[in-house]
């Protein structure tokens, strides 16, 4: 696990709850196991995080929550990607696009002597 | 000392702390109901209770943060009082609209008793006493106390359409019974509102959540 550092990541958190979300509601553990699933177990977002995400994605409109049905065991507390949310989500896709063609150039780009 | 129990002293004890709000009462039950899975799911492979619970807490990572969250919360209780006493005031509005409902109905059911009407037109007047009751009742469980916290619009709406089909249940065995001087009359007549009512408040008091404040 931790196969990527939490400080590339940490910027993107939101992201990749709505990424989840946008596939249907979901609540706190389930989303937590559907990051490891994702990441092919390389990364594990502590559930703390999440709450803390879910809390910041709700006061800004970007999903909703709301108390499951379940006898057993307690109710769950579910997460609902909101339209606002969806267009969070598209946007921060292609920033991301953007971004990432960037970084390569910045990470991996050598300087030529035409650019000098 | 039961896991349930272990979880519960485990989340009181990071938040012991922190004033109580709706707020944190309801991230301890989004949390105890999230992490009673985890353990559930650690369990299945293999590990005791003792180690599925210590794996628990220690993946659940840093909760400071969220402590941080709850403690504004918990300050901002006292302002948040009065959105508590909108909130019971309506309720307070519901509670006095259904004792008057039931005891207009009440009273109304016992002068019919002295008029010389058919016994079925004095039992219609009852018909107060099914909407006042659903009303008193929504009003109470709408309401928070120093021991409670207000129960959701939702569930307290469906505990009063319980309490009107039980009440409405007997009030349409009492007519039908009245009117065609056959028990079987009324027992039939009522029994589909019976059976609704009584199902409907088993699957509440099934489902009931932890709402005792501490």
């Amino acid at each position: 696990m931790a196969g990527i550092s939490t400080d590339l990541i940490r910027g993107h958190t939101d992201t990749i709850i709505l990424n989840i979300l946008r596939h249907g509601d979901s609540y706190g553990y389930d989303i937590y196991k559907k990051i490891i699933e994702l990441s092919g177990g390389e990364y594990e977002l502590k559930e703390a995080t999440l709450y803390t995400a879910f809390r910041r994605l709700l006061k800004d409109g970007e999903i909703e929550s709301y108390w499951g049905d379940e006898t057993q065991g307690g109710r769950r507390k579910y997460y609902r990607i909101t339209d606002q949310g969806r267009q969070t989500y598209e946007q921060n896709k292609k920033d991301w696009e953007t971004a990432k063609v960037i970084l390569e150039q910045l990470i991996k780009g050598g300087i030529t002597d035409e650019s000098r | 000392m039961n896991l349930d129990k272990k979880i519960d002293s485990y989340l009181e004890d990071v938040f012991k702390d922190v004033g109580p709000s709706q707020q944190l009462f309801d991230l301890k039950q989004e949390l105890r109901v999230n992490m009673k899975e985890r353990i559930r799911d650690y369990k299945e492979t293999g590990m005791n209770d003792d180690d599925a619970f210590r794996e628990a807490k220690v993946s659940i990572g840093d909760l400071t943060g969220l402590v941080e969250d709850m403690r504004k919360y918990g300050q901002q209780e006292t302002k948040n009082q009065i959105y508590s006493s909108m909130t019971n005031r309506i309720s307070s509005g519901f509670i006095v609209l259904g004792v008057m409902l039931v005891l207009f109905g009440a009273m109304m059911t016992l002068s019919m008793f002295f008029m010389a009407v058919e016994p079925v037109a004095r039992s219609g007047v009852s018909i107060f006493i099914v909407a006042g009751g659903g009303i008193l009742v929504y009003g109470i469980l709408a309401r928070e106390t120093k021991t409670r916290y207000a129960m959701s619009k939702v569930r307290a709406g469906l505990y009063a359409l319980a309490t009107i089909l039980i009440l409405f249940a007997i009030f349409v065995g009492t007519i039908s019974g009245l009117a065609s001087k056959e028990l079987f009359v009324a027992i039939t007549s009522s029994m589909f509102f019976l059976i609704g009512g009584v199902g409907l408040l088993v699957a509440l008091l099934l489902s009931r959540g932890q709402s005792l404040k501490k």
